[in-house]
């Protein structure tokens, strides 16, 4: 090896001739010499790195699982995203002045009236919907009533939506918008709140376009009963599909393809900011450029301030400030605690975790989640109900211009801008920035798995001499210990097919208890049944594998946890792009604790092989991981679990939402796997 | 005054001559239709008439014509129709989409949304019917600034029984042949109205076309252009130009007073007569039951239509027209057409969809429909997923006389031509599964993507009428109406994005090119490995 020439090998070099240098390779041909080498060598090669991997595999995976768990926490940081933007052109967003005006004001209260006062009569869907069409019908409106009933394995619901369909003028009426409003509001997801408001809003919003001719879409108003029921109802029948529990009345009148469509929400007598609310059913989200535009037409068309979902800006509200104090707790220095971007980030930190609430679960947000699954782009605008200052003026010109900007498209909203976390109602983080960190911890957990199952594949024996022991005939060593002699690895079959029946077996657990969970005696005795069911799943691993000899326990457990590991982050890799939160979710459920699986348990070369003291313990924490933790929930809080329960499994029979069967079918199995990982250990 | 005597002067100097050359007429008259929900149909027609002429004989386009003079006849038009050798032409420019159950049905029964062209030509020309048929497709295009060049083989189609002759059809020992296509996506404004206000001898100078104001027609709910030449054994070639339109006269007041005159629906008022209309007349007509007053009274009327003759008016003039009726709180539906026919494409994927036909039957009469779909290759039937079902319950015997021309990817449109029969007080539901084509990428139009516009299917109902005292059965045929036209949204690209998915193709192609060539010409050798000949942990 030639040292780098110094300051005194130059001064030398001036004294004396400096002798012929070295014949130096080009770099480039040393390179190309590299490629060339004997095949041997490449072979030694590639196993010399793969041995090198292999044996910081540890550092490598706890550096991944580090930053991916790091990355999923920084994500509401403020530096991580950026301002939302328009990327379609011809939405031209609050450019056009607004003519909604008082005396649609005094219509719409006019309508709110005759609402209150049926309301006030205790009528019954039938006679308002009634009502409501008679009221469209007067705008000289094409428009009808459905009656729906909706049937799910506890619940049966029914009712009757009312729309009503404006024609425009000159139109070939093959496209239109869809303005809707729910008959109770999503106050605490439709907790009984009536929208009477947003009702009247709608009538007036119709009776004020029907006077225009320049629209170049049909517009389908929509009244629908319930809160997410009505709507769906509608919604499969527009779109002339049938769901099994679903019996609606056909549709009088139709329209064409809906591409965009927004929900009004306005339960109280007036509102300080309108919230958006954006999450459709199963993660999936509208296009961000209408949540965009909707911001700036709220700001700049209507008056009002845009907030994420009910969430007010506590930086702007300091009555609200209390509510942040954690944040910002007395013990951190004043310098710390007075800097602009931690308040930033509690701020965004509250809009992501909620965003995550929604689009983990699956649920949608509002009437505008059903929307989705039909290519139509939707979200509801949220009036917060205050004392003041806005009302009906506002949020009927902050409509007629987000109508005009969705009657500006030309095609349908595009750009793939369907994938961003809004952290503020104008700031996003684009794919790129948070995609990675559910990517990089399932990577983890497949390096983890892969390393599993090179484990499984080998057996470490101790010999005693410094001789290499023939095994089958073949001897086998490693790295400077094995010539030394000290201990040998043996290669060894995997138990791939028993592992797989295992990982059936539990996967068939699933399916019984989402079988279980579907039937109305489940649905009607939680408090009671869920324990029992519970303790089944907990109890059918403990005695299946106490039929499992000892001697192949310890490989089988190997070779279910690779497998196991593999499974779960080929699961979490593909979510991230159907559904980040849930893929969040579960790298944060799944991720390490899988993982970890038998890392408590310990090794044979440990004293002690014969026992694992710790294994009940550590299958009962999996347990709890997995399932358990409902049976405890059922101790603090039996009403909220058995809301829980009902309410997902109504979400999947009444709007499809998946959450559910994955839990038990995919979810609950993986645990239950690393359960019997370490029950085998 | 001055001006007034020298009109006068040169149109009593003129007016012989029209009158000693009776070969050309030209007749105007302007209805209006009062409807229940307070709007108005209006209709214009303006026709000439060319006594005594026939259309040209195929059989002599190689040689040289006779020579056109026309007084009155469009001579733009003439041309076209002798140069490319037409019997009977229609032309339509239609905006909106019409609604049977609130206007009823119309002289003109062309109320299909876009442009629709059909012809009748006889055979026996040098050159064949198709080149004919594109070179008056061009003209015509050319003429009134639309473009009908889009009217190309992709939508042509030939559906005879349901678009018969509406005139005679000469007799020169060959075959006529019909040419029929739509373009549902056909916008009309004012560059349409403007070419053809110029073919009308009065321009819009004087008589009723005076009031044909293109920001008040082109303001309408509905408006639509006609144009239709038909030969008559017993008059000659006939040209109709048709201007419909459906005003909203109180779409800006808030009055409930269904009140309009000239003035409130154009913005203007007849001035002056048109000197050289053989007659000028005027129809008001309201909805039965309801009571209006005029200004200035018809001439003439009976069971509630006004009739005016305009030959004799006063100008300028205005008609102011009031019901005494408010406009009734609550919208019914006042026309009940004998069928009524809704179509949708439903199905949310891109790949394949359902069509759904609904024919209801309101009245006490059975009606027997012919149906007519034609449907560019974009989408194509599965023809053996056809179902009728009346009221829910299926019923195959309800379809008869099914006449089915398959699509020719990237060259000619499918037809579906079938006879329903819908009985007394009954739905009957027609669905059929069609599947979406997947496109070249250089199918899609270097345009927005809207997504594709699917002509309007076509229906002709007939009334079954049973004759009490001989019990024989006869069919009343009734107009032919337009359904709505529809939106097919096809796989797409995200063209806005080109780079992504070039990148995105062009990755995965290589990745997998590159590992199977890899595979496909690597040597397998047995190398061994002198130094550890024992295999390594991996």
């Amino acid at each position: 090896m030639e040292s780098p020439p110094t300051k005194q090998t130059t001064a030398q070099a001036t004294l004396v001739p400096p002798p012929p240098p070295p014949a130096r390779e080009n770099p480039v041909k040393r390179f190309l010499g590299r490629l060339k080498a004997s095949p041997a060598t490449k072979i030694r090669r590639r196993k010399a790195m793969n041995a090198k991997i292999h044996k910081n595999l540890g550092w490598l995976k706890l550096l991944l699982f580090i930053v991916g768990y790091v990355w999923m926490l920084v994500i509401p940081y403020p530096d991580l995203g950026r301002k939302t933007y328009s990327d379609e052109n011809a939405l031209q967003p609050a450019q056009v002045h607004t003519s909604y005006n008082w005396g649609d004001v005094r219509k719409a209260d006019k309508y709110l009236e005759g609402l209150e006062s049926l309301v006030a009569a205790n009528a019954t869907s039938e006679r308002i919907a009634t009502h409501l069409s008679d009221e469209f019908a007067k705008l000289g409106l094409l428009t009808a009533t459905q009656a729906y009933n909706l049937s799910t394995t506890n619940d049966l619901s029914s009712g009757v939506n009312t729309y009503a369909i404006l024609r425009s003028p000159r139109i070939s009426g093959a496209e239109a918008i869809l303005v809707g409003a729910s008959w109770l509001s999503r106050t605490g997801e439709g907790d009984g709140t009536l929208n009477l408001r947003g009702v009247s809003t709608v009538l007036s919003i119709a009776s004020f376009l029907r006077r225009s001719s320049h629209w170049a879409k049909d517009i389908i108003f929509v009244v629908s009963d319930g809160y997410m029921d009505g709507m769906q109802a509608f919604l499969t029948t527009y779109h002339g599909q049938t769901q099994s529990n679903i019996q609606a009345q056909p549709l009088r009148h139709s329209s064409g393809v809906i591409w965009t469509a927004m929900a009004i929400d306005y339960p109280a007598h007036s509102f300080s900011h309108l919230g958006v609310f954006h999450e459709a059913l199963n993660g999936r989200l509208p296009n961000a450029d209408l949540l965009h535009s909707f911001q700036l037409i709220s700001r700049y068309a209507g008056g009002v301030p845009v907030i994420m979902y009910d969430h007010l800006d506590w930086r702007e509200h300091p009555a609200l400030r209390k509510q942040f104090d954690w944040v910002t707790p007395k013990w951190l220095p004043r310098s710390i605690r007075d800097r602009k971007e931690l308040k930033t980030f509690a701020y965004h930190a509250r809009n992501v975790w909620r965003h995550w609430g929604y689009q983990a679960r699956g649920k949608a947000s509002g009437i505008h989640g059903l929307m989705r699954q039909y290519r139509i782009d939707a979200f509801t605008m949220f009036a917060l109900p205050a004392v003041g200052p806005h009302g009906f003026h506002a949020i009927g010109k902050t409509i007629e211009s987000t109508l005009r900007t969705m009657n500006n498209l030309l095609e349908r909203l595009h750009a793939s801008v369907f994938f961003y976390t809004l952290t503020a109602p104008d700031r996003f983080i684009k794919i790129g920035n948070y995609l990675p960190s559910a990517v990089i911890v399932s990577v983890a957990m497949m390096f983890t798995g892969l390393g599993f199952w090179v484990d499984a594949g080998w057996e470490r024996i101790l010999v005693p001499g410094g001789k290499a022991l023939a095994i089958g005939g073949k001897a086998l060593a490693i790295g400077e210990t094995a010539f030394r002699g000290e201990d040998r690895w043996k290669q060894r079959s995997r138990p791939v097919l028993a592992v797989l029946m295992i990982m059936a077996l539990t996967h068939a657990l699933g399916g019984a208890l989402y079988t279980l969970c579907t039937t109305a005696v489940f649905l009607q005795n939680i408090p009671i049944l869920l324990p029992l069911i519970s303790l089944l799943i907990f109890g059918v691993p403990i005695i299946l594998s106490s039929f499992i000899a000892p001697s192949a326990s310890s490989q089988i457990s190997k070779t279910l946890q690779a497998l196991n590991l593999s499974f779960a982050s080929t699961i979490i890799s593909i979510t991230t792009v159907l559904n980040f939160s849930l893929a969040a979710l579960l790298c944060a459920l799944l991720g390490l604790p899988l993982a970890l699986g038998s890392s408590a348990a310990p090794t044979r070369s440990s004293p002690s092989s014969s026992g694992y003291p710790l294994k009940y313990p550590v299958y009962t924490l999996y347990a709890l991981l997995g399932y358990g933790f409902l049976t405890l929930g059922l101790l603090y809080s039996p009403n909220l679990v058995v809301q829980a329960i009902q309410g997902g499994v109504r979400d999947w029979e009444a709007f499809g939402v998946w959450f559910v069967p994955l839990f038990c079918g995919v979810y609950v199995p993986l645990v239950v796997q690393a359960g019997v990982v370490v029950l085998l250990a | 005054m001055k001006s007034l005597c020298f009109t006068a002067l040169i149109l009593s100097l003129i007016t012989p001559a029209w009158t000693t050359t009776p070969t050309e007429q030209f007749y105007e008259e302007l209805s209006f239709r009062n409807l229940k929900d307070g709007r108005v149909a209006t209709r214009f027609s303006f026709k000439t008439v060319l006594n005594g002429s026939v259309p040209r004989d195929p059989s002599t386009l190689g040689q040289e014509d006779q020579s056109q003079h026309y007084r009155l006849f469009p001579l733009a038009m003439g041309q076209i129709l002798r140069e490319y050798a037409l019997t009977e032409l229609h032309l339509t420019l239609n905006a909106g989409n019409w609604d049977y159950d609130r206007w009823g049905y119309l002289d003109e029964p062309s109320v299909g949304t876009g442009a629709e062209l059909w012809t009748w030509m006889a055979d026996g020309a040098p050159s064949s019917i198709d080149e004919r048929w594109e070179g008056t497709r061009n003209a015509l295009g050319g003429l009134f600034c639309s473009s009908l060049g889009g009217l190309n083989d992709k939508r042509t189609t030939s559906p005879e029984s349901v678009f018969r002759p509406e005139g005679d059809l000469p007799d020169w020992g060959k075959p006529h042949r019909l040419r029929h296509a739509s373009l549902a996506s056909e916008n009309v404004c004012t560059e349409n109205l403007t070419p053809f206000i110029k073919l009308l001898p009065c321009k819009a100078l004087s008589g009723i076309a005076t009031l044909l104001n293109p920001h008040r027609l082109f303001d309408a709910d509905w408006h639509g252009l006609g144009v239709h030449v038909v030969w008559n054994e017993h008059t000659g070639v006939e040209i109709s130009l048709v201007i419909q339109a459906v005003l909203n006269p109180f779409r800006f007041s808030q009055e409930k007073t269904i009140e309009w005159s000239f003035n409130s629906l154009f913005k203007k008022q007849v001035e002056r007569q048109c000197p050289i209309a053989s007659a000028s007349t005027l129809s008001v007509s309201f909805p039965a039951g309801e009571s209006w007053s005029l200004e200035p009274q018809g001439s003439k009327s009976e069971g509630g239509v006004s009739l005016y003759d305009l030959a004799q008016a006063q100008y300028p003039f205005d008609l102011q027209a009031k019901a005494s009726t408010d406009l009734s709180t609550s919208v019914h539906e006042d026309f009940k057409p004998p069928l009524r026919v809704q179509r949708a494409l439903n199905g949310p994927s891109q790949a394949y969809g359902r069509l759904s036909v609904s024919f209801s039957n309101t009245g006490a009469a059975p009606v027997q429909a012919l149906y007519l779909e034609t449907m560019p290759w974009l989408v194509q039937f599965y023809l053996h997923t056809l179902t009728a079902s009346a009221n829910g319950t299926e019923n195959g015997e309800l379809l008869s006389h099914i006449q089915y021309t398959p699509a020719v990817p990237h060259g000619k449109p499918a037809t579906v031509q079938l006879e329903v029969h819908v009985p007394a007080y009954t739905e009957v539901l027609l669905t059929m599964e069609v599947a979406k084509s997947f496109l070249r990428y250089t199918d899609h139009p270097p345009d927005a993507q809207r997504g594709w516009d699917l002509p309007p299917a076509v229906v002709i109902p007939f009334l079954v009428e049973q004759n009490s005292s001989s019990n024989a059965i006869s069919l009343r045929k009734l107009p032919r109406m337009y359904t709505n036209s529809l939106l097919v949204d096809l796989a797409t690209p995200d063209f806005s994005m080109p780079y992504n998915v070039i990148i995105f193709t062009c990755s995965l192609i290589a990745f997998l090119f590159g590992s199977v060539f890899n595979m496909l010409t690597r040597n397998f050798v047995v190398v061994s490995l002198k130094d550890d000949s024992e295999t390594e942990k991996p």
